[in-house]
């Protein structure tokens, strides 16, 4: 099953090459670190999707000897594995470019990326094939616009969240978010396999 | 192990079309050619049996064993090629078999390169710049190269220039000669069929009208051509369908030996060639 | 061993290769014990489906032609000579039986007859 996690990597031999520059773009454009961080671990996992809506690959992934259940884990393990990936060259980028991000930006960035994934993932395979990459774009450009706004309405309700927050120590407060997040993966991931096993190429 | 696929009562419905109680078995050892019309199922049939599809009702075995329990097992010693290229367009033949070649067991590099060889395929030019029969012959290449027991194409020919269909037919008897291994492919080119196939499958409507050794098909069916003063109500039944012209008749039948004590030397009896029998089989069956 | 296939005779191909091998055989050109080629071998080489020799083989055992070992292949048979010209023999009488009948029918004469035999055997 490895073996279907490393053929994203053959599969985007050239869009790689411009994942550094992409991610340097972000960083130079100063966005906030939260925001380059989420932009650069949805990268390969979602050019990915762009391969698999056509039905040609699933006819070949599912002739090949893997069980659909695998094929379906690959996607979500994939996406884990990619996004630390990611996070560790996106860190090295911010280091170099002496632009200072936290561990918290980090956690925040994982948080919404795997929530990010687990509303998606499941959609694809709804989807007809030729519109996922139009929703993989929209979805990206809405989420970054509702994330850019967001941040700008920020102090207005900071006071209302921040009081609901103190309600929670920092760590039950963390270790909640993170259930919550691994739950929704989760679940996602369970109901993207029963989606997938049904499916008929 | 005598069937390498069976196929029990196997139903898959979609709208407006339905392949209904399908018993199908391919033998083990022999090459078994899968003929229809356009749209009667052939593909349908080829995605069932890889479980792309999954029916509806019915049962569906590979080498004995069953899809649920044992899907890796069955697709590992499966070799596939289908009629539209469904390799990565953008990579080239190396990329493609890097994907590929891990997922099998028993993949073997030096066979692959071997057929690349073989075949004269570049393998660092992306599958989109391919020809046809180039498309065809890498997907044969990647189909062979992990000593699959059972070879499956969907109109592996159709698309291939003369030459080309000539020398995968040498290359299909090459592998027959190891006795252990299948070879089970549609095609609509029935002259493919004359040199190799073992059986012949024919489906039609989603329904499989016979799978019989060729020699069967032969002593069966005969194409009968006579006069139609021959033809009455009783006489008709012999027929499965009759092509009347003010000149005569010629009719398509599955017993000869009933025409034979029927009509004697009235009528001309001769072999009938499978387009024939698809010819004739191509509307409702009249009788019978 | 040669054999010719014509895919445009009538006789069916199973049938012209079990005559070609029998002809072969009975003419001492395929000594006993001689190997054949494989079934799988003879119909790559042949280019017609492996049923087929299978099934032109399968005759020729029936018939006492060849034999085959499972794993090894199949052989030509110990031929009894005698009993086979015996069997020829009674065929031919069987024949000459019919041409005598007809040339009665249409009052051909024995010197006739053995004149138009002669001719043709000698052509």
């Amino acid at each position: 099953m490895f073996n279907l996690i490393i053929r994203d990597i053959i599969l985007q031999k050239k869009q790689l090459m411009i994942f550094i520059p992409y991610i340097l773009f972000f960083i130079l454009m100063g966005s906030p670190p939260i925001l380059t961080f989420l932009v650069a671990c949805i990268f390969i996992p979602f050019n990915a999707y762009a391969y698999d809506e056509k039905a040609e690959t699933n006819i070949l992934l599912n002739s090949l000897p893997y069980t659909r259940t695998e094929i379906i884990a690959s996607r979500y393990l994939g996406a884990i594995l990619y996004m630390a990936v990611s996070i560790g060259i996106t860190s090295l980028a911010l280091l170099v470019f002496n632009k200072m991000f936290t561990w918290t930006d980090i956690a925040i960035a994982v948080g919404l990326f795997l929530l990010f994934a687990s509303l998606t993932f499941p959609l694809f395979q709804i989807l007809k094939p030729g519109y996922i990459s139009t929703v993989v774009l929209m979805g990206f450009i809405l989420t970054s616009l509702g994330f850019l706004r967001m941040s700008r309405h920020l102090p207005e309700y900071a006071a209302a969240i921040s009081e609901f927050m103190d309600t929670f120590s920092d760590p039950v407060l963390y270790t909640g978010a993170a259930v919550v997040v691994m739950a929704v993966y989760a679940v996602s991931w369970g109901v993207t396999t029963i989606i997938y096993q049904r499916k008929a190429f | 192990m005598e069937n390498v696929v069976e196929f029990k009562n196997v139903m898959k419905n979609f709208k407006g079309f339905s392949v209904n109680n399908m018993d199908l078995q391919v033998k083990q050892g022999f090459v078994t050619g899968f003929i229809g019309a356009n749209g009667a199922g052939k593909s349908t049939t080829i995605k069932l049996m890889m479980n792309l599809l999954r029916p509806d009702a019915g049962e569906i075995k590979l080498f004995g064993l069953d899809y649920k329990t044992h899907e890796k097992a069955i697709k590992e010693r499966i070799g596939f090629v289908y009629d539209g290229n469904v390799f990565f367009e953008g990579l080239n033949l190396k990329d493609i078999k890097r994907i590929v070649g891990p997922a099998y067991k028993r993949w073997d590099d030096a066979l692959f390169y071997r057929y690349v060889e073989q075949f004269n395929l570049p393998l660092n030019k992306a599958i989109r710049t391919f020809s046809k029969g180039m498309q065809m012959k890498a997907s044969l290449a990647i189909a062979l190269s992990h000593h699959a027991e059972l070879i499956i194409m969907d109109e592996p020919t159709a698309g291939l220039d003369p030459i080309f269909r000539r020398e995968l037919l040498d290359l299909l008897q090459e592998l027959m000669l190891d006795g252990s291994r299948t070879i089970f492919f549609s095609t609509h080119i029935t002259t493919d069929l004359d040199r190799i196939a073992d059986y012949i499958a024919f489906i039609k409507n989603g329904e499989l009208v016979f799978n019989q050794s060729i020699h069967e098909v032969a002593e069966n069916y005969a194409l009968v051509k006579g006069g139609t003063d021959l033809l009455d109500r009783d006489t008709e039944q012999v027929f499965l369908h009759i092509r009347r012209t003010p000149t005569g008749f010629e009719a398509l039948t599955d017993n000869r030996s009933n025409v034979k004590s029927l009509f004697g030397n009235h009528v001309l009896m001769e072999q009938a060639s499978l387009e024939d029998i698809m010819y004739h089989l191509k509307g409702d069956v009249q009788h019978v | 061993m040669q054999i010719i296939i014509s895919n445009s005779s009538k006789e069916p191909i199973y049938e012209q290769i079990t005559n070609q091998i029998k002809a072969s055989i009975l003419a001492g050109e395929l000594q006993e014990g001689t190997a054949l080629p494989s079934i799988r071998q003879l119909a790559k080489d042949l280019h017609i489906s492996v049923i087929t020799t299978k099934r032109a083989y399968e005759e020729l055992e029936k018939a006492g032609f060849i034999y085959s070992i499972v794993g090894k292949g199949s052989f030509v048979a110990e031929q009894n000579l005698e009993v086979m010209r015996e069997k020829k023999l009674k065929v031919i009488e069987e024949q000459l039986n019919a041409v005598i009948t007809n040339s009665r029918e249409i009052g051909l004469s024995l010197e006739d007859l053995q004149q138009l035999m002669k001719f043709l055997y000698e052509e």
